[in-house]
């Protein structure tokens, strides 16, 4: 099958502008016929839908939780880059395109990147008109602050609450349209599958989560902002409803799904307790700021931390990166920690942690002033662990907490499947290998805002017309498949709960599709994940009914669809014969532990398309990378 | 260790329901009180029973999801966090504890431990926003905001939609999330345009919910996982007067 | 402005305003009152004043709507508080996120009032006619009266309770009344407290001294 990523011509500074010239226009007394359907509330979904139906599109939005406003969106700290420059640092747009395409590892489409670099300026002007509380300074302008190791200050930021503040913006923007009746909002209502009819996206299935009721939606297009995929490790910083089905659907409908192993780990969150435990908590990476990371010197030194001597005591990253010390970027703080564990230098009761230490940063700046900058972060580390930060040295460990890949989208964001459009988390398209601190708000909000209310016109005006009786019957079979779906799961009857089974998944992807893969493991592990997979559907028990609330039906249902895309998950880390950002190879590394890229070879997104509706089998399509701007070189922060 | 669990169960589609007993054992205090209902689930499950239903979501205090009343505490027994910030080393040994769903009018109850909050939604839609189109906005810095003003607007702003407020309030009153919103908007230089519209609307549409009224008792701003003050209420109040005199 | 008022927040500063108007009242009634220990003369001379001034009509009416305001508010809205929570929790908030007894109980604080003020009424303004001249001028000895009702140990202990109900009602009504009405700031709010509590203290204080000295004193 033929694709491609309709960057378009001309210089790069201009191909945004161009484009948009260029992409047709809807008469505005037209665009009230048009129906669009939004899957998804977070800060894609949001602003998408709010954007589209003041465009004058009939939008109809949906939603798993019970508002919009609880979409996972709202739990992200740190901040949202800009490239406003006004710290007046040397920011520009290219300084901005240039860093996200050096942190991605050069896996990542310079044209994307560009756009985005220059629409993250228009968006902090559209939060602060909506009434985003940012931080500010005493003169009443924008305060910024540098974060994730970024040399300039262009990181806008509400408190450590940015995310919400941001998502409140949206979904209040969402909300003023869903008044004006050009939003038609179905909250609780889960996606099941998509309608494609004569190879264009033609609505969606839906469950309605209290009802448990099967609805079909037509519209002229769809549009997919239902985030990532990383709670398919079980344990994760996603919310516990976060989940892969919307696009796991897509992917089995004809979308491609692309880099799907490059999930980002993030160094410094809470670790688990115990098996019980159901998610993790991040704290924001701004601690290594000032808390340096430690493990003993000694294997097996089950000696408090307090009483384990300076010289016993191993600052590992200051020795193996002197020059960045505790600040070198997420993949690499996260490898090194688990290098760590795994040599059984790692602390704690289930010895998967490492220390965060303010002992020096208390004595160098006073308790107070780090309680001013840190308050939050330490309360909220003694209300999980009941330890004191201040008197303890934090125990932190990587967790999963962001995935780049996702389904594959032209420079239109479009699927491979017409009038499927896919923005946020939920694409693969900005990030590359490895997703810098502050992007992730930016990407979603830009495409959502700014990029897919423009784009969707091209499918709107430029689509082939479908008989509505094709639509409505395309639409009954895939209802149909979808109702004997969810009677296949709840038949099995087995005797062993969905957790059992996300468990085991979680721990094996962990062990080998995490932060360091092999050959040997990934092979092992594609064996294994077959093998829970047929478990799975023989012996997994859900309780209830489909025509009801039925919250072990919607795990059971999310957990078949991750079963599948771990598989995916593996043959693509299997595939990338390289280590770059978050894929790390031990197969591919310096002897002294850095990564080994291969440009040559590898300077592609792995595009897969699915072959076998059962998910088993997949062609792998490859899209050139072409750096014309940035010259590709290596990373070294030593 | 141990614990007595009383939780209400309430059948989808019925008027009334009951409290249950269940015994969970071999605890760790380390767990959070969600992780200890997802236990009684999966032993449900095994035992082939129906699990209680509850909201959750994000599971660190931001998404506003959780909707639990613990021993009479909305969020349980601790100020600023939320159920899923809570941790079982805040319980005894043995104790009994009493999990019921938030009770209002406005929030009738769905099943077990879920509650309905539209209504929430609703007060939002009726004004809850500052109208700006995307693409019309100016340059962010041409508005200063007074650097007290922005803060005082944050932590307004702050307000998760748990609802926790309404249910602690001995009234159900939701005052404290409409003027948390109403605040946040109405403090800043962008909402001023719509200032009155919005305290008129949001009101009005807080009274058509059936939402009780408020006798300021500030339990809804130690309730408050974010802990948003009951000076927010006096501002609506405020603002809903002056908006009621100078309109026509 | 009639849709003002059917809104609780309308409502709300109906009650305030009201409320802060019985509160100003009960601080001169008591002020009046205080006359007691100024001897029978001063104190039966002013309140024959009082009674007999031209302007009485219009205070009294003032004063009586302002009371049947205060109630029938009362009493829709907690009407409409009880609907709001139509099932009751089995276990009550305790601890940091309680609602004090005193909030919780204001209905029954202002019954007890409104049976108070009634009884009183009959016992003083309807009660026992005495009389007495002073240079010539007939006027009406309550002096007498209060002496004779505060003998009596039963009413002295029935004002009693009265007036510290009384005064959780003020407590709380005070400053309640002003963040009702909108008037909140943070250099203000603690100040509004602690005036409210002086002034309900102060109020109750003044009340209760007249039949603690009648009865033990005179």
């Amino acid at each position: 099958m033929k694709f491609s990523a309709g960057i378009p011509s001309g210089p790069l500074e201009e191909k945004w502008d161009r484009h948009r010239f260029e992409l047709p226009l809807v008469n505005p007394a037209n665009k009230r016929k048009h129906q669009v359907i939004v899957v998804g509330t977070g800060l894609a979904g949001a602003s998408a839908s709010s954007s589209l139906a003041e465009l004058g599109y009939q939008v109809k939005t949906f939603c798993i939780q019970d508002s919009p406003r609880r979409a996972h969106s709202i739990a992200a700290q740190g901040g949202i880059n800009a490239a406003k420059n006004y710290p007046g640092d040397g920011d520009s747009i290219k300084r901005l395109f240039y860093d996200t395409v050096k942190g991605g590892d050069f896996r990542s489409r310079e044209a994307n990147i560009y756009r985005l670099a220059q629409i993250s300026n228009h968006i902090i002007d559209h939060c602060v008109a909506q009434g985003v509380p940012f931080a500010r300074e005493y003169g009443g302008l924008l305060a910024n602050r540098s974060f994730g190791g970024a040399q300039v200050s262009r990181t806008f930021y509400a408190r450590g609450q940015t995310g919400q503040q941001l998502l409140l913006g949206a979904y209040s923007a969402l909300m003023r349209q869903v008044d004006r009746g050009r939003v038609s909002l179905y909250p609780r209502h889960e996606m099941m599958d998509l309608v494609v009819c004569e190879g264009q996206a033609v609505g969606i299935v839906t469950r309605n989560l209290l009802t448990g009721e099967v609805e079909g939606h037509l519209a002229q297009a769809v549009i997919l902002a239902t985030g990532g995929y990383g709670n398919i490790f079980y344990l994760s910083t996603n919310a516990m409803h976060s989940n892969a089905s919307a696009a796991w659907r897509c992917h089995k409908r004809g979308a491609f799904f692309a880099n799907p192993c490059f999930t980002q780990i993030h160094p410094t969150c809470i670790p688990r307790s115990g098996n019980y435990q159901s998610k993790l908590t991040l704290l924001s990476e701004s601690l290594r700021n000032d808390g340096r990371v430690w493990v003993p010197k000694n294997a097996g030194d089950k000696r408090a931390p307090e009483s384990i001597p300076e010289g016993e005591r191993d600052y590992y990253l200051e020795r193996i990166y002197p020059s960045f010390g505790n600040l070198v970027p997420r993949d690499l703080a996260s490898r090194q920690a688990k290098f760590q564990v795994d040599a059984g230098l790692g602390v704690g009761p289930t010895g998967e942690a490492v220390y965060l230490d303010f002992k020096d940063a208390i004595k160098r700046l006073g308790k107070g002033s780090l309680s001013e900058k840190y308050g939050n972060l330490f309360q909220m580390y003694e209300k999980i662990t009941g330890e004191n930060p201040y008197e303890k040295p934090m125990r932190i460990y990587p967790a999963v907490h962001y995935t780049m890949g996702g389904l594959w989208v032209d420079y239109n964001l479009e699927s491979a499947v017409k009038g499927l459009f896919v923005l946020g988390e939920a694409n693969f398209s900005d990030h590359g290998a490895n997703r810098l601190g502050a992007s992730a708000l930016m990407q979603g909000l830009a495409d959502g805002y700014f990029i897919v209310p423009y784009t969707v016109a091209k499918h709107l005006v430029g689509g082939a017309a479908i008989a509505e009786s094709k639509k409505e019957r395309a639409l009954k079979e895939t209802c149909k498949e979808v109702e004997d779906r969810l009677k296949k799961v709840i038949q099995v009857g087995g005797s062993k709960t969905v957790d059992f089974f996300h468990r085991e998944l979680g721990g094996l992807l962990w062990n080998q599709v995490g932060m360091l893969r092999s050959e040997k493991g990934l092979i092992g592990a594609i064996d294994q994940i077959q093998g829970i997979r047929e478990n799975f559907w023989n012996e997994v028990y859900v309780p209830g009914e489909a025509g009801n609330k039925n919250a072990e039906l919607e795990k059971a249902l999310r957990m078949a669809d991750f079963l599948e895309l771990a598989e995916l998950m593996a043959k693509d880390a299997l595939a990338r014969k390289e280590s770059c950002g978050s894929h790390f190879r031990e197969e591919y590394q310096t002897p002294d532990q850095e990564a080994i890229r291969d440009d040559e070879n590898f300077c592609h997104v792995s595009v897969w398309e699915s072959k076998d509706s059962q998910g088993k089998d997949w062609i792998l399509h490859k899209e050139p990378l072409e750096f014309k701007e940035v010259s590709l070189s290596v990373r070294s922060y030593k | 260790m141990v614990l007595k669990l009383k939780i209400w169960r309430q059948e989808q589609g019925q008027k009334d329901g009951r409290f249950e007993s269940y015994v969970l054992e071999e605890l760790s205090s380390d767990m959070s009180f969600l992780e200890m209902l997802d236990q009684l689930n999966e032993n449900l499950v095994k035992k082939k029973k129906v699990p209680v239903a509850f909201d959750h979501d994000c599971r660190e205090g931001i998404c506003g999801s959780c909707s639990l009343v613990i021993n009479g505490n909305p969020h349980g027994p601790h100020t600023g966090s939320a159920v899923c910030q809570l941790h079982l080393r805040s319980f005894k040994d043995r104790e009994e504890v009493w999990v019921e769903p938030f009770r209002a009018k406005a929030f009738p109850v769905i099943q077990d431990l879920i509650v309905d909050r539209s209504s929430l939604d609703r007060i939002i839609q009726s004004g809850g926003y500052i109208s700006v189109n995307t693409g019309s906005a100016p340059e962010a810095h041409s508005i200063p905001v007074e650097k007290g003003k922005a803060e005082e607007a944050f932590s307004n702003a702050a307000c998760i939609g748990c609802g926790a407020c309404v249910a602690v309030c001995k009234n159900a009153s939701a005052s404290l999330f409409v003027s948390a919103k109403l605040s946040h908007l109405n403090l800043l230089p962008q909402g001023q345009a719509e200032k009155k519209s919005r305290a008129l609307r949001m009101v009005g549409q807080m009274e058509k919910e059936g939402f009780g009224a408020c006798t300021n008792t500030g339990a809804c701003s130690r309730a408050c996982p974010k802990e948003i003050s009951l000076r927010s209420i006096a501002r609506m109040n405020r603002e809903y007067l002056k908006a009621y005199l100078s309109s026509d | 402005m009639k849709k003002f008022f059917l809104f609780s927040i309308g409502q709300k500063y109906l009650m305030g305003v009201t409320g802060l108007g019985l509160a100003f009242f009960v601080l001169a009634h008591m002020l009046g009152n205080l006359l007691i220990f100024a001897g029978d003369k001063a104190y039966n001379l002013y309140m024959h004043q009082m009674v007999n001034m031209k302007a009485s009509v219009i205070v009294q009416t003032g004063l009586l709507t302002a009371f049947l305001l205060h109630i029938i508010l009362a009493l829709i809205l907690g009407v409409k508080n009880y609907f709001s929570r139509s099932e009751k929790y089995a276990r009550q908030a305790s601890g940091w996120k309680a609602t004090a007894w005193y909030q919780k109980t204001l209905i029954a604080q202002g019954a007890v009032i409104l049976v108070f003020v009634i009884l009183h009424l009959i016992t003083f303004k309807f009660g026992a006619h005495y009389e007495v001249v002073y240079e010539g001028k007939t006027v009406r000895n309550l002096f007498q009266l209060v002496i004779e009702v505060f003998q009596k140990p039963v009413m002295v202990i029935w004002y009693l309770i009265a007036l510290l109900i009384l005064f959780v009602h003020l407590f709380h009504g005070l400053s309640s009344s002003f963040q009702s009405l909108g008037l909140s700031h943070p250099r203000f709010d603690s100040w509004i407290k602690k005036l409210s509590l002086g002034y309900a203290v102060f109020v109750t204080v003044g009340y209760i001294s007249l039949p603690i000295y009648v009865f033990f004193f005179v």
